[in-house]
């Protein structure tokens, strides 16, 4: 059952994914980009994780996504992309996929990954968050301060005062 | 007499009834029953209790209330009830059909006029399915250089989202689709699909006022997202769980509105901006932009985009109530099942009806928390409806301006109140609850 899942699981975040590379419509393609997302989150639900992978989902397909797409709307494509398109590029493109993969591939076997148990229970999310409090604090105020920083930077940009409107509500 | 139809006779429409009612027994009869029959024949019904099934003895078992009891209760644990019917789609489209009569109504008496009146004998009881039939049977009509299949995926992934959503809501104890640890989280995670959905229907409808009203649609619900998620927060953090029904179960003294007031508040006007109601309805503002994203849709797509609104509609007044006003918490109510009616029967003069011995098809906890539910989120879709007919629509700039600047700030008011609550002991372990 987690097999197929996981197949089935695989299949769409790299279908998806050459989707997104190769569609020549950038809607469609940012839809792809957000299968793949998906998929991934899928990923987490399967490794028992269901916190990362809502995450996953709220943040990835139901904000970055969106971001993707909106800018994909707002843009002529004619404007921005020549085609160019011949036979050798195409392969070296394929070639140099494949050496990437096959030595990402031979690093990831030679990891030790086989030797790994799974029988472990899943790590609760309420642990990451007593770890993130006590070891990683500073990574954790880090964190903090930088997006207040963003969020307050935010709320300056929704502040200001633009010169050109005077009729802006206060 | 009906101007619509003028050639009707009431006396016509009867006979046609007839005649389908005499062609349906006439091949059932000569068709159906030996087809049944046949098909008996070649196979081998099961010994139940010693005796074998036949088609009189199945018949004599469904009239049985004593058998058939058992059976409607083991439909009533599966899934599939769960789903379609109880906590899930079902019932949140009846309180969606309910609200849409309702709202329109409710409209009419808040600005003097009388609303639907004529269909229906009281008080225009059926329009709803009046409309409902009208939208089924409109042609569907696709622009020309739209994008098709975006433009027919977009409703129904539209109500599958609300549906979805719906899926999350506790009802009752126990009485919910999806009883997942991280509830919460997947509420988030399926409200951040709705402006998707609505930014791609708008794209692919090749339209300028879809597209207008796509566009304020996606800044309105990405803007307000973030005020919403941070003014649950603070429940979140005096519950210590993100699972709704833990949430829900956890204000059994008191609600949390008490004590989070500002988060509620935040959280309601957040709604309204996510629901796109009054006075946040830029995306389909009706005098500006003809009908916003929903300009291009016509017949059963617009009808499965309104169907998915209300849904929605529900879903969010439900996740008020679960949050801040309790749940299905209340005193109790309903009055216990009356123990002669499994021991007895009812008795009526001559006649004994009875008795039934698994009757109590639902607990009196289950009524009891449903019904409570049900009155508070009837409220609060109520003051989700009331500031239609009060408000106007505000500017693009200043809905930005609340949501970015006075809704944050004031969801993090919230966020540290609930803080020193649960610090200063009011709270929390030790505290009220």
């Amino acid at each position: 059952m987690a097999d197929a899942a996981f197949l089935a699981l695989a299949v769409i975040t790299i279908g998806s994914a050459i989707a997104a590379l190769e569609l020549r419509s950038l809607i469609y393609g940012s839809i792809a980009l957000m299968g793949t997302l998906g998929g991934i989150a899928g990923f987490f639900f399967l490794l028992d994780a269901p916190f990362v992978a809502l995450f996953q989902l709220a943040v990835y397909v139901g904000s970055i996504a969106v971001l993707i797409l909106f800018t994909v709307m707002l843009v002529k494509r004619e404007l921005i992309f020549k085609k160019i398109e011949d036979k050798r590029r195409k392969f070296a493109g394929i070639g140099l996929m494949l050496v990437v993969m096959v030595s990402l591939g031979a690093v990831f076997l030679d990891s030790g990954i086989k030797t790994i148990t799974t029988d472990e229970p899943a790590t609760d999310f309420r642990d990451i968050g007593t770890d993130f409090v006590t070891y990683y604090w500073p990574a954790l105020i880090l964190m903090g301060l930088l997006l207040a920083g963003s969020v307050t930077g935010a709320l300056v940009l929704a502040k200001r005062e633009d010169v050109e409107n005077d009729q802006r509500a206060s | 007499m009906s101007v619509i139809a003028p050639n009707f006779k009431l006396s016509e429409f009867i006979k046609s009834l007839l005649d389908n009612v005499f062609w349906i027994i006439f091949i059932v009869v000569l068709i159906g029953l030996p087809a049944i029959m046949m098909v008996l024949f070649v196979i081998e019904m099961p010994v139940i209790d010693g005796e074998l099934l036949t088609p009189f003895l199945a018949l004599t078992w469904i009239a049985d209330p004593s058998r058939i009891l058992p059976i409607v209760k083991a439909f009533m644990a599966t899934d599939i009830f769960r789903v379609m019917a109880f906590p899930g789609f079902g019932f949140a489209a009846l309180i969606a059909a309910g609200t849409i009569f309702i709202e329109r109504k409710m409209l009419a008496k808040l600005q003097l006029r009388v609303g639907p009146f004529y269909c229906g004998k009281l008080e225009g009881i059926l329009q709803l399915m009046g409309d409902g039939l009208k939208l089924i049977s409109k042609e569907i009509i696709i622009p020309a250089k739209a994008d098709k299949p975006i433009f027919w995926a977009a409703p129904v992934l539209f109500v599958a989202t609300a549906a979805a959503f719906v899926a999350f809501i506790p009802v009752a104890p126990g009485w919910v689709v999806a009883d997942v640890e991280m509830g919460l989280l997947g509420v988030f995670a399926v409200i951040g699909f709705f402006p998707i959905i609505t930014i791609l229907s708008a794209w692919s409808a090749n339209s300028k006022f879809p597209f207008i009203g796509g566009i304020r649609a996606l800044f309105q619900m990405v803007s307000f997202e973030i005020p919403l998620i941070l003014s649950l927060l603070g429940v979140v953090m005096l519950t210590g769980s993100l699972n709704l029904s833990e949430i829900a179960a956890s204000q059994s003294s008191f609600p949390w509105i008490v004590f989070l007031p500002v988060g509620a508040i935040v959280f309601f006007i957040t709604m309204l901006a996510e629901l796109e109601r009054i006075p946040f309805d830029l995306p389909e503002a009706e005098s500006e932009i003809v009908a916003g994203w929903l300009t291009e849709l016509s017949g059963m797509m617009y009808g499965l985009v309104q169907l998915g609104t209300y849904l929605k509609l529900y879903a969010f007044a439900g996740l008020f109530v679960v949050l801040f006003l309790g749940g299905w918490n209340g005193p109790m109510i309903v009055p216990p099942f009356p123990a002669e009616l499994l021991e007895k029967g009812i008795e009526m003069g001559p006649i004994v009806a009875g008795p039934f011995p698994g009757l109590p098809l639902f607990t009196q906890e289950m009524l009891n928390g449903t019904l409570w539910f049900v009155l508070k989120t009837v409220g609060v879709i109520f003051f989700i409806l009331l500031p239609r007919g009060v408000f106007p629509r505000i500017r693009v700039d200043m809905l930005l301006n609340l949501g970015w600047t006075k809704l944050i700030g004031l969801a993090f008011i919230n966020i540290f109140i609930a803080l020193g609550l649960l610090y200063a002991g009011v709270l929390g372990p030790g505290g009220l609850q």
